[in-house]
């Protein structure tokens, strides 16, 4: 894949077309819409759109699907922001923040960074895209087994700030995720487990219903409680964010865009991974950690920046390789495919004309974003503002809706309903519900990734620590979570779990 | 306080072990060939220790009994009967939903949450529940073919 000015300006003038302009447009809106929705991810809003899309020119249909794809990895932080539902796994950390700001009265600056930020991190990870894509790729393919279990492995050891101080009751929603997680098949010999002979629950967890479940779902139930008239009673404050809330964000949106793009380059390594991790890093080099869970602007804008940094990022796999890092790129794999288009080396050489197109249009499909997303803050913001007996039984029904329509089983929905009502009992005894999210999206991968690399090593452990990779992250989770009990036996005070620190 | 049980420490080690031995059961397999029930083996233990840690430092600690709140402030009467209900009726949709279908159904649905939360006309809140169901059969049915339970009815 080799890069050339004339043809990155043939690509802008391509995608400036008239034409192409005009579906980039709806690719956003019809994004942001699907992302807002809770259960309709980017993959089945591209899935459920891709054959509509036939009736137009392949570079046209493809520009249209890669912006419902980051329109609607924008959009799914909206109603995480506004009414606490994270729509997709990778909203979850901005929902931390977000709605700790919102119920503050800030639910217009917290829309308002994340689309900046998203931005912000979008368009550089997109610089990386257009320059750096080969040497980037390779670096990629440099991760084995071993890699992605020590990285996974890293990821658990988030568990230990995620807990705030209860750091017992922490590893408890940890274990609970990961046994949840790892009911029906195993994913590489096919036995079944924790499935006591139902046939419903060998099709496994899914982990959007636990989503829906310990955060929408328990969220009414409390509200219910307290015969609340708003979900919120704050007075919205103010709709847009202060300059000193942008420049105090600066450093988490470029931090983000880093850590966002290359884990973005690994395939499986999925946003729902790299939110969490940026949004554990703006944490660690935070001077008030404190603030982190109780409505940090930058706790919004590092998983909003991950988030669609990892999107540019597994455009590089995608195009260099035509390996699809996440499920709505392999959905994007099939409309390529379906155009007649290999992705992979050839296709820089054979259509080079169609693959800038589609890299200049996200530039513009960026800006496209966020000049229809600012203006857009108020109206979203006021969502909060609608009374709660009437808001509630909305959210319940969208839950319902999003649980179901993940695989279209009535199981889900049970799930969804049954992890409200785990959700509702951890808030009241003070469990914290992120680490069970992180152990339920991490299981899959981490168990994957664990019994390949003893495979290969016939059941050396220390495949981990003999790979240069994969002993960099060891040593870094490791370190993390000695420090973290370290910190825990140093400081004894009573255990106040992250999201309920008031 | 000093002495006292942590009863919830116990909790744990019992569903710790539970888990432990359902792992067991599937196979555990060995380190160079990691059988089903590896992990979870793995996340049971886990919760064995945490629990074993808990009942431990409830004998030497007052610290993690002396906080507990009383079940009667966690779980106040007056909304038991309110909470009770939203739990009842979600329930009850769940179990129901694929007979019924998905009009019928989330309509019903909805009628009794807006009825128990606003506690407008009944009217109201029965007009609010038409347009509600007919707007997300629109949205999701027609337009993202979301493949609702059909039930009764000839649509969903």
């Amino acid at each position: 894949m080799l890069f050339s000015w004339d043809y990155l300006l043939q690509g802008f003038a391509t995608a400036c077309t008239l034409q192409n302009l005009m579906w980039a447009t709806i690719g956003c809106l019809v994004g942001t819409l699907i992302g807002v929705l809770p259960g309709i991810g980017p993959s089945s809003g591209i899935a459920i759109l891709l054959p509509l899309t036939t009736v137009l020119p392949p570079t046209s249909a493809i520009i249209m699907m890669a912006a419902i794809y980051y329109g609607a990895m924008y959009g799914g932080s909206t109603t995480a922001i506004v009414v606490n539902i994270p729509g997709e796994a990778s909203s979850v950390p901005t929902a931390l923040d977000g709605y700790a700001m919102a119920r503050q009265g800030r639910a217009g600056p917290a829309l308002a960074i994340s689309a900046i930020s998203s931005f912000v991190a979008g368009t550089l990870s997109l610089v990386g895209l257009t320059f750096f894509a080969p040497v980037l790729a390779n670096f990629a393919l440099a991760f084995g087994p071993p890699e992605y279990f020590a990285l996974m492995f890293m990821g658990l050891s988030l568990v230990i700030s995620l807990s705030g101080r209860a750091l017992l009751k922490g590893i408890i929603s940890m274990a609970l995720g990961l046994t949840a997680s790892l009911i029906g098949q195993n994913p590489l010999t096919g036995a079944s487990r924790l499935t006591f002979g139902s046939i419903e629950m060998m099709a496994g967890i899914n982990f959007i219903s636990v989503i829906i479940g310990l955060f929408a779902i328990s969220e009414i139930l409390i509200n219910v409680e307290h015969s609340v008239k708003l979900m919120y009673d704050t007075k919205v404050r103010d709709w847009m964010p202060k300059w000193a809330d942008v420049r105090q964000c600066i450093g988490a949106m470029l931090r983000s865009t880093g850590i966002g793009f290359f884990l973005g380059l690994l395939p499986g390594c999925a946003p729902a991974v790299t939110t969490f991790v940026a949004y554990d890093v703006e944490r660690r080099v935070s001077k008030h950690p404190e603030r982190f869970g109780k409505g940090a602007i930058e706790g919004v804008a590092a998983p909003e920046g991950a988030n669609n940094a990892t999107t540019s990022g597994g455009f590089v796999p995608l195009f260099a390789f035509g390996l699809p890092t996440g499920p709505a790129l392999a959905v994007l794999l099939g409309g390529l495919m379906m155009y007649g288009l290999q992705p992979g080396p050839m296709l820089f050489k054979q259509n080079p004309q169609f693959v800038w197109a589609v890299i200049a249009s996200m530039y513009i499909g960026n800006v496209i974003l966020l000049v229809l997303n600012l203006p857009l803050v108020g109206m979203w913001a006021r969502i909060a503002l609608i009374p709660f007996p009437i808001l509630g039984p909305l959210i319940i029904l969208f839950s319902v809706i999003g649980a179901f329509s993940i695989r279209f089983m009535l199981f889900d929905v049970w799930v969804a309903l049954i992890f409200g009502g785990i959700g509702y009992l951890m808030r009241k005894l003070g469990f914290p519900i992120a680490p069970m999210v992180l152990a339920t999206v991490l299981a899959q991968m981490l168990e994957t990734s664990l019994q390949q690399s003893l495979l290969i090593s016939q059941g050396s452990p220390l495949i981990f620590f003999t790979r240069p990779i994969a002993a960099v992250f060891m040593v870094l989770a490791l370190a993390s979570i000695f420090r973290g009990v370290w910190v825990q036996v140093r400081n004894r005070g009573p255990e106040v779990p992250l999201e309920d620190e008031e | 306080m000093k002495g006292r049980i942590d009863t919830g420490g116990f909790g744990w080690v019992i569903l710790g072990s539970l888990i432990c031995f359902l792992a067991w059961r599937v196979r555990l397999g060995t380190f160079s060939e990691p059988g089903p029930g590896f992990i979870a083996f793995g996340a049971g233990s886990f919760l064995c220790v945490v629990g074993i840690i808990m009942l431990l430092s409830g004998l030497v600690s007052p610290a993690s009994t002396e906080e507990r709140v009383p079940w009667d402030r966690l779980f106040p009467r007056g909304v038991r009967l309110r909470l009770a209900y939203t739990v009842l009726l979600l329930f009850l949709y769940t179990m129901f939903l694929d007979k019924l279908g998905y009009v019928i159904g989330t309509f019903l649905l909805m009628w009794g949450l807006f009825l128990n939360w606003e506690r407008p006309r009944w009217v109201t809140s029965m007009v609010a529940s038409l347009v509600t169901v007919g707007v997300t059969y629109l949205v999701f049915e027609v337009w993202l073919h979301c493949q609702l339970p059909r039930g009764i009815l000839p649509l969903g």
